[in-house]
């Protein structure tokens, strides 16, 4: 299969964490629902760890610059003097020349070997655990059997069963359901997998319970004690405050924006300079004026269409009085630069 | 007319580099530099002057030509970004005898590290028609001698029209706005600001009309205004025999017209002062003030058109009006009636009735111990104990009430409905309506009502009826694009009416076993 080559070649790069997030996520979706890639992932993790158990060897300049000129001779810089050291035993450099190969072979992940096999030793072999894979929240997955603990934990509503028998041929079957099943998902608020979830969470209503309102006290109440909360987080509450229809929650958006400052972005203060222009709640107007105008105050980044705003609120004769005095405020302590 | 470029004189009067020591204690570099300019122009023709950064000074006098002469200074930390400063900064001019444009260009993402300012003097013939705009920071902005019409927009800065004679606009953020009528003024002048104060000193013989208005300054006048009136917080007076119009409009600062050579601590205000009992509209006449005391002996009332007030206690009743700003009353032993027309309102322990409203803000109430009415044109109500029967009302906003023990009425336009009844009541009438939004009723197991429960939704597969009682049966049937789903019946044998109605969300009207709150009898 093409993609299973493609995929392994990604493998190494997956483990070192040098693949990009959209390669990254192709990858683990690959991973995911492919038996056979799944084996093969086990094994290079397995190999990974193993890695970390071996002695660790000086290896030789003279070998090193060996290697070096043959995996890049264009790197190879012939008016440097090599430092030679002299007196080390002949098998030690020969045993550092297979661990820098097999290392290098390893990140260069050019090959679709199945299996790094390593003289194994019983120290080794025990403190090997196999590695989950990410638990990732996904809308429909495939898993293979053997991923699975054969323990079933309490009693999951499972519903809409289905048998699957895709190839008579081979022993293969399946069993898709939907699954109702609680999840708690434990971290640091910063933690970008947390982050992640909680935009989710409030960027998504469709039959969120309990409602998203409270998705939002509870966001302000956590990431009021963060120092510098993730941008994710205000930006997806800019994001509610522009498409809610429920303006209970468009409030709550537009007063959490305010305890959020430190981490406004350009966005989040758009969308907040929006709010105060067209918002036909006057209590989302006051939010926004207020988060705005504190931004002021604290010298943060201002862009002529927000004073432009503030300057035409002061002034306008049918906006409520309390949010022509606070951009009033707002802008008093504007100092152009 | 012919154009001729006089003289240019370019001269940097100063370039001073402090290197070693004095980049040590991060001081700047400056750079000075000196253009002189002069052009033909109509005696009738235009000025356009736009210069961000800097004071301006128009200067009338006689014959045909402009002379302008520009100082510009570039501050920055080193002498790179002084250098991309030099080379940012241009002064443009522009035009011919009938519109002359004098500019400072600056690169539109200026880079912060560097300022510059650039300050010019132009003297013009008498009656050209001067246009100063774009001016964001300006130590001041004046205009003097000049009998054509004058514009001035800015930021921040001092605003000086001396002698002006034609008609005026003049429109600042911050600041301050000065005018010396050297004769009696005979074109409109339109003065507006946001935050500055705005005196007008006019000689005493002067005929005209005066519209002024502040929102949380004052209008003071040492002339003998006739025939006054307030329009809302617009005031009209009549100076001398009347005649051309002069408006004066600050939001935040104080408004004055001033015989010339009159004081403005000599100024009489327009105000209406300390009416005890406004009535409706008028609160933006009285003064604005900041109000924060430990407690009241007595009976408390007061209004202001911009106000915030904080009272520990209130030992008799309450009234406050105001027409902006916040509103906080720890206690109230009688009854309490708060209005603002904008601004939230925090108040505690209400021992009278209470009535309580906003145009816009959120109102929360610790207890309510007689009831009330809460309400707000927008904005969130949260009543943490109701004792008496309430009816709270918001434009748009949750409404959350944490203990109720008697008729409750609650009604938003659009957000959430919670309200948790008062476990020691057997049965108590509520009704609750949101436009969008979902509502939940809290109750212990043993509550009895009789229930009507209506959700209006165009997703009934979202919004649902929960309900954690037996013996309510749920209908649906489609209205219109809608479904109605509708749940009615008896819990615990019926008691009191129960009406809850939801459109877009959900309706849970749930049974547990809360703990409830206890209020301390006040000492």
């Amino acid at each position: 299969m093409p993609d299973c080559d493609s995929m392994r070649q990604n493998m190494p790069l997956l483990l070192t964490e040098s693949l990009d997030p959209a390669t990254r996520e192709l990858t683990h979706q690959h991973i995911e629902t492919c038996a056979l890639c799944v084996t093969e992932w086990s094994a290079y993790k397995e190999t990974w760890s193993i890695l970390d158990t071996l002695p660790k060897l000086d290896v030789p300049a003279r070998v090193k610059q060996r290697f070096l000129a043959e995996v890049s001779p264009a790197a190879a810089t012939p008016n440097v003097v090599p430092f030679r050291r002299r007196g080390t035993p002949r098998w030690l450099a020969q045993a550092a020349a297979v661990v820098i190969v097999a290392g290098g072979a390893f990140y260069g992940g050019h090959r679709t070997t199945r299996r790094i096999e390593l003289p194994t030793t019983p120290a080794a072999l025990t403190n090997v655990q196999p590695a989950a894979p990410f638990y990732s929240i996904a809308e429909s997955r495939v898993l293979p059997a053997a991923s699975i603990s054969p323990q079933i934990e309490g009693r999951p509503d499972i519903q809409n069963v289905q048998f699957t028998d895709a190839s008579p041929s081979n022993t293969q079957i399946g069993v898709s359901f939907d699954i109702t099943s609680h999840v708690t998902v434990t971290g640091h608020p910063t933690d970008k997998s947390m982050v992640r979830l909680l935009r989710y969470v409030l960027e998504n209503e469709d039959k969120q319970s309990p409602s998203r309102s409270r998705a939002i006290d509870w966001v302000r109440s956590t990431y009021s004690h963060v120092g510098n909360p993730d941008p994710e987080i205000t930006e997806a509450l800019a994001n509610v405050l522009r498409t809610e229809g429920n303006q209970g929650v468009r409030i709550k958006a537009a007063d959490t924006l305010q305890s959020l400052q430190s981490t406004m972005t350009d966005g989040t203060r758009d969308a907040l300079v929006e709010a105060l222009k067209n918002d036909p709640n006057p209590a989302v107007r006051i939010k926004a004026v207020e988060a705005l105008a504190r931004l002021a105050r604290s010298g943060g980044n201002l862009d002529p269409d927000m004073v432009d705003t503030l300057r035409k609120k002061a002034s306008q004769g049918d906006e409520n009085v309390y949010v022509r005095v606070k951009a009033a405020e707002a802008l008093s302590s504007i100092q152009p630069k | 007319m012919r154009t001729t470029v006089r003289t240019t004189v370019r001269t940097f009067l100063a370039a001073a580099v402090l290197l070693s020591t004095t980049q040590l204690f991060g001081a700047s570099f400056a750079a000075s530099s000196r253009v002189v300019r002069e052009f033909p122009v109509d005696p009738a023709g235009s000025v356009w002057i736009d210069n961000p950064f800097g004071s301006i000074d128009v200067i009338g006098g006689d014959g045909n030509v402009i002379s302008v002469t520009a100082d510009r200074t570039l501050m920055a930390p080193d002498t790179v970004t002084l250098k991309e400063a030099a080379d940012a900064v241009a002064l443009s001019f522009e035009g011919d005898t009938k519109v002359r444009l004098i500019r400072t260009l600056l690169p539109p993402m200026k880079n912060v590290r560097w300022t510059v300012a650039v300050n010019y003097v132009v003297h013009v013939p008498r009656g050209v028609n001067v246009k100063i705009g774009g001016s964001k920071s300006a130590e001041h902005i004046r205009v003097a001698n000049v009998n054509g019409s004058v514009t001035v927009n800015g930021f921040t800065g001092v605003v000086m029209m001396e002698g002006v004679v034609g008609a005026s606009v003049v429109n600042m953020v911050n600041g301050r706005i000065i005018y010396d009528y050297t004769q009696k003024p005979v074109a409109r002048a339109q003065v507006q600001a946001v935050n500055a104060d705005i005196d007008m000193w006019l000689p005493a013989n002067s005929n005209f009309d005066w519209v002024a208005n502040t929102i949380n300054g004052d209008m003071l006048s040492t002339f003998n205004v006739k025939a006054r009136s307030f329009n809302g917080s617009v005031f009209h007076g009549v100076v001398g025999s009347g005649g051309t119009t002069i408006n004066t409009e600050s939001m935040m600062g104080h408004v004055a017209v001033l015989v010339t050579g009159s004081n403005l601590s000599d100024a009489q205000s327009f105000r209406v002062n300390e009416a005890g009992h406004p009535s409706g509209g008028d609160v933006l006449r009285q003064p604005a003030k900041k109000i924060q005391m430990p407690f009241v002996n007595g009976d408390f009332v007061f209004a202001a058109s911009v106000a915030d007030v904080t009272v520990g206690e209130v030992r008799g009743n309450a009234r406050v009006e105001t027409g902006a700003g916040e509103v906080e009353l720890g206690a109230v032993f009688g009854q309490c009636n708060v209005t603002s027309l904008g601004g939230p309102l925090n108040l505690g322990d209400i021992m009278g009735s209470l009535f309580a409203h906003t145009g816009a803000g959120d109102i929360i109430v610790r207890a309510a111990r007689m009831g009330g009415q809460v309400t707000t044109d927008g904005g969130l109500v949260r009543v943490i104990y109701a004792g008496g029967p309430m009816t709270l009302r918001s434009g748009g906003g949750d409404i959350i009430v944490r203990q109720f023990s008697s008729i409750m009425d609650a009604e938003t336009s659009s957000g959430d409905v919670t309200l948790t009844a008062d476990p020691a009541q057997k049965t108590i009438k509520v009704t609750a309506r949101t436009l969008q939004g979902n509502i939940v009723l809290n109750v212990n197991p043993r509550f009895a009502a009789e229930i009507d429960a209506t959700i209006l939704t165009s997703d009934p597969d979202a919004n649902e009826m929960h309900i954690d009682f037996n013996g309510i049966s749920v209908r649906r049937e489609q209205v219109g694009n809608k479904t109605r789903i509708r749940a009615t019946g008896k819990i615990n044998g019926g008691g009191e009416r129960v009406e809850l109605y939801a459109e877009d969300g959900d309706i849970h009207i749930s049974a547990q076993n809360v703990a409830p709150l206890r209020l301390a009898n006040p000492k």
